[in-house]
């Protein structure tokens, strides 16, 4: 019996070898990462934060490219998608609550948006950021295929915005804990439109470890602002050509 | 009658496999992801498949609970779907130095301003809301 895969110089072997590889390591230092924030719970040990930090070592010290390690990881980027659609089943058991407070969570969702574009250009101008990398910045709060698509209306490059959108989720998914320990929120509606207007899928998946009703809420705010993004975009270019 | 027994068996079984239900929502994605090619909507297939799934189980052509396994299996993981996608920063060496700091702090501050002032006009109308 002759194998298919004839020897290890096989370019169809090797790049399912290394793509095994990168996808078993990625899983693998996610769980011990895990596992390692539920001993000592503290934001700079977040598997969201610690896990892509060592597989950037790992990359770079075996001399392997980005498209080396995406090619072999891109699939895990692609349950995105399922996990999208799962959220249909929170949102659906929390049908009365959102129907009840959609208008206050319509109102969150607003103010939300308008920050978000306002303290990007603000920021960036204050540092000194200008064209195509402040105009990026700014979808930087909604999920990468909405931001992409504002991204492009508004001027600026999608791909550079797609990194701002995941970084903004891996701080702001960090970032939750301390603001919601500071503020005095009374409503589990505050927490979840919290993490879902202001870091996106990175934040639901937070607020899904805080609570069911969070989690929700994250979810339902996270697609509705995306929407909302796309719609107010036009407009928002249109004001960006006039300064 | 047969037939009668036979669904029963299989909505149990549905109800209660994890596996089949984790299939269930990577159909339901296809789907979505087939449509938005199809009609050519600017929306992610992900998206569309969740709107069809509330649907069905809105109008109850489905039951929550040959979805909910499945479900919570994806959304307790899903921060590592993430995780490769930061990576991209490798091919962006130019972001190690001021410029790298400069978008740091405009994404930290931003991100801290968009949670305050949302969490807190939610928070305000809630409040207002269950006064009146």
């Amino acid at each position: 019996m002759t194998l298919p895969i004839t020897s290890w110089n096989d370019p169809l072997a090797q790049g399912l070898f290394s793509g095994l590889f990168w996808s078993l390591a990625t899983i693998g230092l996610y769980l011990a990462a895990k596992r390692l924030h539920r001993r000592w719970p503290r934001w700079w040990l977040m598997p969201l934060a610690v896990t892509p930090v060592l597989l950037v070592i790992a990359v770079l010290s075996l001399h392997a490219s980005y498209r080396d390690y995406i090619r072999g990881t891109g699939w895990l980027v692609a349950l995105l998608g399922p996990a999208m659609v799962a959220f249909a089943v929170p949102i659906y058991e929390h049908r009365a609550l959102i129907r009840r407070e959609w208008p206050v969570l319509a109102a969150g969702m607003l103010a939300g948006t308008a920050t978000a574009v306002l303290s990007g250009w603000g920021l960036a101008t204050v540092v000194g950021l200008d064209g195509a990398i402040r105009l990026s910045l700014l979808p930087r709060s909604i999920s990468t295929p909405f931001a992409m698509e504002v991204s492009g209306e508004i001027g600026g490059i999608p791909q550079l915005t797609a990194i701002f959108v995941v970084l903004t989720g891996v701080l702001g998914a960090a970032l939750g804990d301390i603001v919601l320990a500071w503020l005095p929120l009374r409503s589990a509606l505050a927490r979840g439109a919290l993490l879902g207007v202001g870091a996106h899928g990175a934040g639901t998946a937070k607020a899904h470890m805080i609570g069911r009703e969070e989690g929700s809420i994250a979810g339902l705010v996270m697609v509705l602002v995306g929407l909302m993004n796309i719609l107010v975009a036009p407009v928002l270019a249109q004001i960006l050509r006039h300064i | 009658m047969f037939i009668r027994r036979f669904a029963v068996s299989f909505r149990r079984h549905i109800h209660s496999s994890r596996l089949l239900q984790v299939g269930f929502l990577l159909a339901f994605w296809l789907a979505g992801e087939a449509l938005a090619r199809l009609v050519g909507l600017p929306l992610p297939g992900g998206i569309i498949g969740m709107a069809i799934v509330l649907a069905l189980l809105a109008s109850h052509r489905i039951s929550v609970f040959s979805m909910r396994r499945g479900a919570q299996w994806f959304l307790a993981d899903m921060l590592l779907f993430f995780v490769p996608a930061v990576l991209a920063v490798i091919d962006h060496p130019e972001f190690l130095g001021l410029l790298g700091l400069k978008i740091l702090v405009v994404i930290l501050v931003g991100t801290l301003a968009v949670m305050a002032v949302t969490a807190l006009t939610v928070d305000f109308c809630w409040r207002w809301r269950s006064r009146q």
